[in-house]
């Protein structure tokens, strides 16, 4: 670093320190920072919490039921519960096994869909659409509103902050009278508004990393294996983002147009980014890929069988299930015992069976809506910063989905464990409670690929702009 | 009032010479018109999709066989949420409220599927409404207009010369007020004629009765937020020392009032008053079916209790012998015994709601775009309040719908034998078809009352500030 500049990084620190407002604005902008982090904490352990809760249910229910093989039967009560827990056709409808989509550590950070879909879901033997469609409960108001999470005061403020900081770069000294002092020095004036740009970036990048870095250790330990990524990439892209908005003030100030006229056109460019281009997309991809839920509502129905005491209903529901899962046939009593428990069982299956088709078209619609906007997201490197953090926080969409896709496997992990047993007249024993179905989702790795992407085109962006910036400038020793 | 009109006229010109105004302006006429067309598309599509599933699922409930009323309860009916036409102009929490529920005997179901959840988290930066526009944009717009109406005067040197004419400052202010509001109208009157005009269009198979008056009111309410805002930045600009002064404290105060404050205001809401988690909140309510609220008389004793009545009261030894089946009977008594439970757990969660809404709305007070922004979700039908409301009305027909099966099977079925009934076609269409009206807006509005005081005390003190206050004025010539 030459002597020049650091003057001038002497200088530009003296009128920084001098400036009350701008002291405020960072002030405000941190303590921001930890109230959203301390805000995003607090949902997410009311998550946890009530996983928690959740799983102390399961927990208690199926240790009820093993109860039930150990101790002396008394009453009539104990009787229906060793019923319910070892024959299967009580067990296959009424036996609820949770499966839960824990929050990564750093969903804290950056809540994004999790405050709206479920992350846990209750599932018995029962046909699967019929308890997929549950809402959590949640305040409609609030989730309209969102959340003022970190990655909130990432996307949203910390631009301001770098408008507020930079938009008077070289008009103040224009206005103040001071820019012919500049001009008579031997440095450029490019190189002074450089400068002083480098100065404000160390600072508000610096603040803005601070914010992180107190987030990533405050919501989980970053050295840990499954941590350490995306801490990391969450830096860079808290790094890349800044670089985007110092690039964009840089070009706007490099056309020298008064203090004023940069304010304006800086937080238009705000405005334009994070809420026109946003608010535009959303509402196209609603039109243009239109989806109504009311065809799904059809699938929440719970039929039942004409009339239970029809066996020849019952046993041409079974016949048609068992085409399906051919499997189960071959048991000699088939059609002796429990005849009304697996029509049923055949019945909730059969609906999926059928329906399948109707819920598959739904998702593909979704996630053509979701590549459809991903496709555009270039358009605003807001939307892609936002996208990039909720996907290393793993908050979004494409997480739920498969999500979805894991809870599907589940339950047909829970209709075997139940049907077999069921069809082939088998009592569940004690020691089928060993076996019985686990939940557990496999770590999704396509995130990475959306991550690194939002980060280039970012990038790129930010490149552009700082190019623009630096060749408008070069003109101005020229002028 | 010569002098106001040259002031005006003035200022108008001055406005119009501004390049990056007139840019702004009309891109915000752009999005406006987008606004406007995407949400009436989108209606349009939401509407024929509702209108066509509504008809299936009655076809269904009116087709589905003879078989005994309980099943037919059971079987049960879809309702679903109409979009309105208001609605494409805000669209309020439409993407945040479930969209369709099922009906059934002894089981109240939560409305389900909400829009946004089918969408990436992109759809939490907003939808463009026209609403969004008015109350987020335009004030932006306004800013940039005006911040500079004062001070340029006073750098340039003119505020001086038009004191010394004996012009009184307050007129000036006044006069140029006027000027941005003529500006303001002009920009936004194919808006509110769109407003109008939509109005009075559709207003055939509309949910909502009185359009004209709610269209009427929500172009009052936006005129009266859009004056606050013009009449507020002028002020600001007239204590201002320096126009960028003048623009940070606007744009800062814009951040505070619209971007901020709102999200912090509900994410307190959500601190303070915690919800139960569905679970949880499932399994008090079948819990308590069967033990009663706090174990207080449990289900089977208050069957039994009712049984006796009836014996009694009939003077008979066995519930067979009763003129009618008391099955039907006991079936309807369990339910209402039910609903007594949903509605204790439910008004509990709905005190929560409550809560956390209304500290939105006494913080209202201190920000009128909080004031704008559920008016105008509750003049366009898509509030928490009308949601509510609809939601009332479905369970209503729900009960009503679980009722009718069951007194038809207490009168026309036999004790014990639950297969040797079935109804028929006749008793499915006693059932009317669901529909739905919306409040007037004169009953939604009274639970805004905050509200609209908060914007009533802004209003007043806006103008005490113009008119009345006698502050330190900034030297004239700064």
């Amino acid at each position: 670093m030459d002597s020049t500049t650091q003057t001038l990084i002497r200088y530009e620190w003296k009128t920084f320190v001098r400036n009350r407002f701008q002291l405020l604005m960072l002030a405000v902008t941190f303590l921001f920072g930890l109230y959203a982090i301390y805000y995003g904490k607090s949902e997410i352990n009311g998550q946890r919490e009530t996983i928690k809760a959740v799983q102390a249910l399961e927990q208690e229910e199926f240790s009820s039921y093993k109860a039930t093989f150990t101790e002396e039967m008394e009453t009539l009560e104990q009787e229906q519960k060793h019923d319910i827990a070892s024959l299967p056709a009580y067990a296959w409808y009424r036996h609820g096994y949770h499966a839960i989509l824990p929050p990564h550590d750093y969903a804290a950070l950056a809540i994004g869909q999790r405050d709206l879909f479920r992350y846990y879901y209750r599932l018995t033997g029962m046909s699967l659409y019929y308890q997929l469609f549950e809402n959590e409960l949640a305040n409609p108001v609030n989730l309209m509103v969102g959340n003022l999470d970190l990655s909130f005061v990432l996307v949203y403020l910390i631009p301001l902050l770098i408008i507020a900081f930079c938009y008077g770069l070289y008009s103040f000294d224009k206005e103040n009278g001071t820019l012919v002092l500049l001009q008579i020095q031997s440095v450029s004036i490019q190189k002074v508004t450089l400068v002083r740009l480098a100065f404000y970036f160390v600072l508000i990048t610096g603040l803005a990393l601070l914010i992180s870095i107190i987030g990533l250790i405050s919501s989980g330990n970053p050295f840990q294996i499954e941590n350490g990524a995306p801490a990391f990439a969450w830096l860079i892209a808290v790094v890349v983002y800044c670089v985007f908005w110092f690039g964009l003030l840089f070009f706007i100030v490099s056309f020298r147009q008064s203090s004023s006229f940069n304010a304006i056109t800086a937080a238009s460019c705000w405005l334009l980014l994070l809420i026109v281009v946003p608010a535009i997309l959303n509402v196209v991809v609603t039109t243009k890929y239109p989806l109504s839920s009311t065809t799904l509502a059809g699938l929440t129905r719970r039929t039942g069988l004409e009339n239970e005491e029809n066996d020849e209903e019952a046993k041409e529901v079974i016949l048609e299930f068992l085409a399906h899962k051919p499997e189960l046939k071959g048991s000699d009593s088939l059609f002796k015992q429990n005849l009304l428990a697996k029509a049923y069982a055949a019945l909730t299956s059969l609906k999926d069976i059928n329906s399948q088709n109707l819920v598959d078209q739904y998702n593909a619609q979704v996630a053509k809506r979701n590549t459809w906007t991903s496709d555009f997201q270039w358009l605003s490197p807001a939307v892609s910063m936002q996208d990039v953090l909720a996907h290393i926080a793993e908050t979004d969409l494409v997480t739920f989905m498969y999500f979805q896709d894991a809870l599907a496997e589940f339950h047909e992990e829970i209709t075997d464990f139940y049907f077999t047993r069921l069809f082939w007249e088998r009592p569940i024993l004690l020691e089928d409670y060993q076996a019985i179905p686990v939940f557990n989702i496999s770590e999704a790795n396509g995130q990475w690929t959306i991550v690194t992407g939002g980060l280039i085109k970012i990038s790129l962006i930010a490149g552009i702009v700082f190019l623009l910036g630096f060749i408008n400038t070069n003109r101005w020793s020229k002028a | 009032m010569h002098q106001l009109w040259i002031i005006v006229i003035k200022e108008i010109k001055i406005a119009i010479r501004e390049k990056l105004v007139l840019i702004l302006a009309s891109t915000i006429v752009m999005l406006i018109a987008v606004a406007l067309y995407a949400g009436y598309l989108s209606y349009q599509q939401q509407r024929s999709i509702i209108v066509k599933t509504k008809a299936e699922k009655r076809q269904e409930w009116l087709n589905q066989g003879d078989k005994h009323p309980h099943i037919a309860a059971h079987y049960g009916t879809f309702v679903f949420k109409p979009k309105t036409a208001l609605s494409s102009f805000d669209f309020g929490l439409d993407a945040y409220n479930g969209t369709s529920i099922y009906l059934e005997a002894h089981y109240q179901h939560e409305f389900m599927f909400r829009p946004a959840q089918d969408h990436s988290s992109m759809i939490r930066f907003g939808e463009l409404s026209s609403a969004l526009v008015l109350k987020v944009l335009v004030p932006l717009l306004i800013i940039f207009l005006t911040f500079t109406s004062y001070t340029q005067e006073r750098e340039s040197g003119t505020l001086k010369l038009l004191v010394s004419q004996g012009i009184a400052l307050s007129r000036i202010t006044w006069g140029k007020i006027l000027a941005y509001c003529s500006i303001m109208t002009v920009i936004l009157s194919p808006f509110f004629l769109g407003m109008l005009l939509l109005s009075t269009i559709s207003v055939q198979q509309e949910s909502i009765p009185d359009m004209t008056t709610r269209a009427t009111l929500m172009i009052l309410l936006y005129g009266v937020y859009l004056f606050l805002f013009i009449a507020f930045s002028v002020w600001v600009s007239q204590r201002s020392s320096s126009g960028r002064n003048a623009l940070l404290t606007l744009l800062s105060c814009w951040m505070l009032l619209v971007i901020l404050m709102p999200k912090t205001v509900a994410n307190l809401s959500e601190s303070f008053y915690s919800l139960p988690s569905m679970r949880e909140f499932k399994a008090t309510i079948e819990k308590d079916k069967i033990d009663g609220i706090d174990g207080k008389q449990p289900r089977s004793e208050y069957l039994a209790k009712l049984r006796k009545q009836y014996l009694e009261k009939y003077e008979v030894d066995s519930v067979q012998q009763l003129p009618f089946n008391y099955e039907g009977v006991s079936m309807q008594a369990g339910e209402e015994y039910g609903n007594t439970i949903y509605d204790h757990h439910m008004d509990k969660l709905q005190k929560i709601f409550e809560s956390q809404n209304q500290l939105v709305s006494i913080s209202s007070m201190f920000n009128p775009f909080l004031s704008v922004q559920n008016l105008s979700m509750a003049l366009a039908g898509t509030d928490m309040y009308t949601f509510k409301h609809f939601e009332d009305v479905v369970e209503k027909y729900r009960r009503e719908l679980v009722r009718r099966m069951n007194r038809d099977m207490a009168e026309n079925s036999k004790y014990g034998d639950f297969y040797g009934y079935e109804a028929g076609i006749d008793l499915w269409q006693e059932i009317e078809d669901f529909s739905y009206r919306t409040p007037t807006a004169q009953e939604v509005l009274r639970n805004y009352r905050v509200e609209l005081t908060s914007l009533l005390l802004w209003m007043s003190l806006i103008i005490w500030l113009i008119i009345g206050f006698k502050g330190n004025i900034k030297p004239i010539d700064g």
